[in-house]
């Protein structure tokens, strides 16, 4: 209770102050903060492309013509972010879908998707082994090491369903977890037989040490899979709807620009990744979402589903909240 | 003397470098999977003009010397409290060493539900870390003092209180201030550990996450090596603040230096 109270008073200060700061320019912009309940969000954010639009808005200024302020705060990844949202700790956070559907069927909490993300698109995640390596094809890697980023994870999905594809088992693998920026590593050491990574780890590793490809993982069942959104808290959505739905109108506009233009996401990068600029300029990157489509993240349910990874049928549609009109 | 020291201390880095880069140039370590030694110095050296790395390199000591004071402020009172009262620690003992070895790190899911926000969890943890070593030594600096001053003091009439203030306090402070010196470099390891697993809006282990997700391995050491730096320099500012402060007691206690 002393908590409420005392994040209660945190708020009502930062208002305050935020008001005070924000007086010259609410009288310019007529909008002002729209009767926001609350105008400073945490955000959690992964310093990888997938994020883009968030630095995009923040850079054209459309959090700042909602009445918002971001803060964005680093997150390990997507396991470590969900209690941080339901403590409180942040408002919305980067989520990727299996982690928060998983969650949300362990009931970890009651996850609301504010809008889509990230989506992949060829190449995005490959599974790639040394030059030197005797491995040619998916079916060369039975009972080899394969590092994935995490267990129980899209990495054990994606790397299934390659294998599937290709008349293995997915027991016919061992997964190595290992977190992508160590996996070249254990590749390079031979700790690992094959690496499954993302970007800009796939152009680091075949530039360096001029690894080789065998795999896109995200063909087939995950073609065009959907990979991130943004997510938060049924309590924080009820507790902040305006807010919410400001956030949500803000991305939007900033996931069509980085939908649209390349060279908008690749401006934005380096200012929150340590992603050289002139790797920014080569990586694949996935596609930028501006609807939340029902359909598309129920795919990833029913895959989950498929292999095992979900104990029943979930329905998405209530996790996904409605675009504000 | 102290001029040698420092002489040969820079000796033995500059070797391990020296080692290094060879190791690298030669082919003997991957460069893929460790960078040259020069390359991760170059990367240190421009980090330290480096805006975003400074904002999260004062992030980290903020959430130190937070943890540290804070720890310092409840452990000193416990310690001189339990140190004073045998019966009471021989009742908690047992307490205090199930508690201790916890590490502090493995608490971080937990704190995170519990703590308002990001930083006053890393300060939490930072804190059940950095308490531990101030208590402990404080209770034994209360045990070391001096019988013979304790009883004339007493002979003399003097109470408890002032026996505690006059002899048992200024007898155990050299122990207390060892004890914040050896909280202080844990303190550090678990702030930076704590950014690390969890995150957070900036600090050196943020800036080392960052630079993962990059494929900047050199980066991720340079910060490592800052890490490193920042330790070394609290260690020497307290070992020259226990020496100024308590030179007496090393005197007494025989010790060299």
């Amino acid at each position: 209770m002393r908590l409420t109270g005392h994040r209660t008073v945190i708020g009502v200060i930062a208002a305050l102050t935020l008001t005070a700061c924000g007086g010259a320019d609410t009288n310019t912009t007529a909008t002002g903060n729209n009767g926001l309940e609350k105008t400073t969000l945490k955000v959690g954010i992964l310093p990888i492309a997938d994020v883009a639009a968030l630095f995009i808005a923040q850079e054209r200024g459309f959090f700042k013509a909602e009445g918002l302020t971001i803060k964005p705060e680093v997150v390990q990844s997507t396991t470590v972010a969900i209690p941080q949202l339901v403590s409180g700790a942040t408002d919305i956070t980067i989520g990727n879908y299996f982690t928060v559907i998983s969650a949300q069927e362990a009931k970890a909490g009651n996850f609301r998707i504010l809008a889509d993300t990230y989506q992949a698109k060829p190449d995005t995640f490959d599974i790639v082994v040394k030059k030197d390596s005797p491995i040619q094809s998916v079916k060369d890697l039975k009972g080899k090491k394969v590092t994935i980023a995490s267990l129980n994870s899209i990495g054990e999905l994606a790397v299934a369903s390659t294998l599937r594809a290709n008349g293995l088992s997915p027991k016919d693998v061992h997964y190595v977890p290992v977190p992508f920026p160590q996996a070249p590593g254990k590749l390079a050491s031979g700790q690992a037989d094959a690496a499954w990574l993302n970007e800009p780890f796939l152009t680091g590793v075949q530039k360096d040490m001029g690894a080789r490809k065998i795999a896109d993982t995200m063909t087939g069942a995950m073609a065009d899979f959907p990979i991130a959104g943004w997510t938060t808290t049924e309590p924080i959505l009820s507790k902040y709807p305006k807010a919410m739905a400001a956030f949500q109108r803000a991305i939007v506009k900033a996931q069509q620009i980085a939908g649209s233009d390349r060279k908008a996401v690749e401006k934005v990068l380096p200012n929150y990744t340590q992603i050289k600029p002139e790797a920014a300029s080569i990586i694949t990157l996935g596609a930028y979402p501006s609807t939340l489509n029902p359909t598309r993240i129920q795919r990833v349910a029913d895959l989950m589903l498929e292999y095992g990874y979900l104990k029943a049928k979930m329905d998405v549609t209530p996790l996904l909240v409605p675009m504000p009109q | 003397m102290i001029v040698s020291k420092v002489v040969r201390g820079a000796v033995g880095v500059a070797v391990l470098l020296v080692v290094a880069e060879i190791a690298g140039r030669t082919g003997l370590m991957d460069t893929q999977i460790m960078p040259l030694a020069s390359t991760v110095l170059a990367g240190a050296a421009g980090l330290a003009v480096d805006s975003e790395f400074l904002h999260d390199a004062s992030a980290t000591v903020e959430v130190w010397a937070e943890g540290l004071l804070v720890a310092t402020l409840l452990a000193v009172p416990a310690g001189v409290l339990l140190g004073s009262l045998p019966k009471v620690e021989i009742g908690l003992r047992p307490l205090i060493e199930f508690l201790r070895p916890i590490p502090s790190i493995a608490l971080i899911p937990l704190v995170t539900l519990i703590a308002a926000g990001d930083g006053a969890m890393k300060v939490t943890i930072v804190v059940y870390a950095a308490c531990w070593p101030v208590l402990v030594n404080t209770m034994y600096g209360l045990h070391d003092v001096d019988p013979v001053a304790r009883d004339t003091m007493r002979a003399f009439g003097f109470g408890r209180l002032a026996v505690l203030l006059r002899v048992a306090l200024p007898s155990a402070a050299p122990f207390v201030l060892t004890g914040v010196r050896l909280a202080a470099s844990v303190a550090l390891v678990v702030a930076i550990s704590a950014e690390l697993l969890s995150g957070g809006a900036g600090g050196i282990g943020v800036y080392i996450i960052k630079a993962g997700s990059g494929y900047r391995i050199d980066l991720m050491l340079a910060a490592t090596v800052w890490a490193g730096l920042i330790g070394l320099v609290v260690n020497a500012l307290l070992v020259r603040a226990e020496r100024g402060l308590f030179r007496w007691h090393a005197a007494r206690a025989g010790v060299a230096q």
